[in-house]
């Protein structure tokens, strides 16, 4: 039995996310690199990628933001944006995570009635 | 990528930004010192950070070899070096460590730009902090998926 397209939509979803998550820690992590630039995706489109794919595996198209403000020393990591984004990703990915829990106990009501 | 390396890039930016405020802890507990190991009073140390790539065994294990290069991983510390800035003279002919015309080389340390220096450590610690909390719910609420 196939498992349900919802289930791999939100595995998509839950990677891009966690990809996401993982580039902002980065650019917390190298706030006083000389020289870093802030690294981010583009969300939409890397769930569109995943999405029209069958299975993952797809490297995401990882990019310097641009017009952020740049430090004398070359790095323009911005705190605020960062915090913001830290935010944003952690409730995507809880709505994810929701969604797949949920689906889970409709599975599992099923199994349930039937005995 | 996985949310366990997310932990791997803060502890990483935890551990530097730490080494950072012990340098200058360092910095401002040597602020008078006139006698070093290697002769001459104690040079303000500097440290200097460099973006890691996220561990090469990782990206092997994930497929992602062709990303070596550009993937972002945590900070490292590559280096404490000393300031050039030259020592400052003060005239006291009755130190011990007095020149013949009696002038003692005394670090040239300005705590003013010390406090800043650590406050903005502290500031940066803390943000990695909120950064492993984050991720430590997030993979907190996937495990409860399991329940």
């Amino acid at each position: 039995m196939a498992l349900l397209p919802i289930l791999q939509l939100l595995e998509g979803y839950l990677g891009v996310a966690a990809t996401r998550h993982q580039l902002i820690t980065a650019n917390m992590a190298n706030i006083d690199t000389p020289g870093y630039h802030t690294q981010d995706i583009d969300f939409r489109s890397e769930l569109h990628k995943v999405l029209d794919s069958d299975r993952g595996g797809l490297a995401p198209a990882v990019h310097s933001v641009p017009g952020l403000l740049q430090r004398p020393d070359g790095n323009d990591v911005n705190l605020d944006r960062e915090s913001l984004l830290l935010a944003e990703t952690q409730m995507q990915y809880q709505i994810g995570v929701q969604i797949m829990k949920s689906e889970f106990h409709r599975l599992l009501s099923a199994i349930n009635e039937g005995k | 990528m996985g949310i366990f390396s997310t932990l791997e890039v803060s502890g990483s930016a935890l551990a530097a930004e730490r080494a950072r405020a012990e340098v200058i802890a360092a910095n401002m507990a040597n602020s008078e010192t006139t006698r070093t190991a290697q002769g001459g009073p104690f040079r303000r140390k500097v440290v200097v950070f460099s973006s890691a790539g996220a561990s090469t065994f990782r990206l092997l294990l994930a497929g992602y070899n062709h990303l070596a290069g550009r993937s972002p991983g945590g900070v490292r510390l590559v280096q404490v070096a000393e300031d050039s800035a030259p020592p400052i003279v003060r005239y006291e002919p009755g130190h011990p460590d007095a020149n013949e015309s009696g002038f003692v080389a005394y670090p040239n340390i300005n705590p003013i730009q010390e406090m800043a220096d650590l406050m903005g450590a502290v500031r940066a610690y803390q943000l990695n902090a909120s950064a492993v909390n984050a991720s430590k719910m997030m993979l907190q609420q996937s495990l409860e998926l399991l329940k």
